[in-house]
């Protein structure tokens, strides 16, 4: 199982990041420390909460449920590996830091960075979600030898993408993201 | 007292500029999603939050962001916290 996040920083700089609240809202107290203690805090505030959010991703695939409570999921950054806990629960997270976006990605165990960063002409939401699964999809069939005809991507009514192959459900985790002029698709 | 159209106007301000699926947001009823139907990236419902704090000049707390995923849902804690 795996869970991904991208955020593209052109648009994260649209948001309230300088707000004192937004701060409060998202990070612990020693997580708001890293974040003003670090010389790039419009870094620091986006890789922390991409972490959280491909860390959530991973969590409702475990135990599928809905709920916004990003503060409760705790990163620690102070050592190699990256983590975050949630509850009793450690996730290990990667991230790709670039000038243009930050993409993390959640897993069980400590891992390579498997996600494929694409970049999107358009900023439809339709058309994003459209690329990135068709792009997943074609990788899938590519590597399990599938006819892409016979694969499909259903998302369950909590969000969480599963592949099916001629109807059938297959045991391959795999993870969508998208944000402003970026995607990114992760496959475990 | 606000009526319950009122708050569904002030609410619909609010995201609006968040929303990434107009026609969903057209047809927004108290049971509409804002990740689910309306598209908004997750990185925005803080955003939202923050939003609707200035607008009703209210503080939610942790356990009423948890909750905060619906029309409906967002309606329900402003309309307890204007009480309060």
């Amino acid at each position: 199982m795996v869970g991904n996040d991208i955020v593209d920083l052109q648009e994260a700089r649209q948001s309230r990041w300088e707000d004192p609240r937004f701060l409060d809202k998202l990070f612990t107290v020693e997580e708001q420390q890293y974040i003003k203690a670090t010389r790039d805090s419009f870094t620091a505030i986006w890789h922390l909460w991409s972490m959280k959010e491909a860390a959530y991703k991973l969590h409702v695939q475990q135990y599928p449920c809905r709920f916004y409570a990003p503060k409760a999921f705790v990163c620690h950054c102070e050592s190699s590996p990256h983590r975050v806990h949630y509850g009793a629960f450690v996730y290990y997270t990667t991230t790709k830091i670039t000038a243009h976006y930050i993409l993390s990605e959640a897993r069980c165990q400590t891992a390579k960075m498997s996600s494929v960063c694409l970049p999107l002409v358009r900023t439809a939401h339709e058309f994003q979600s459209q690329k990135t699964r068709r792009q997943l999809l074609d990788e899938v069939a590519k590597i399990y030898g599938f006819t892409s005809t016979g694969l499909t991507l259903k998302t369950t009514e909590l969000g969480v993408p599963k592949l099916y192959y001629n109807a059938k459900p297959l045991d391959i985790g795999v993870s969508l993201t998208h944000h402003g002029r970026y995607g990114a698709y992760a496959i475990s | 007292m606000m009526t319950k159209d009122e708050l569904i106007d002030k609410l619909k301000g609010i995201i609006a500029p968040y929303v990434q699926d107009e026609a969903a947001f057209k047809a927004l009823t108290e049971d509409t999603d804002f990740v689910k139907d309306l598209k908004i990236n997750s990185a925005n419902l803080v955003d939202i939050i923050l939003d609707i704090e200035d607008e009703f000049d209210i503080i939610l707390e942790n356990d009423d962001m948890e909750q905060m995923l619906t029309v409906k849902s967002a309606m329900a804690i402003v309309t307890g916290k204007l009480k309060d």
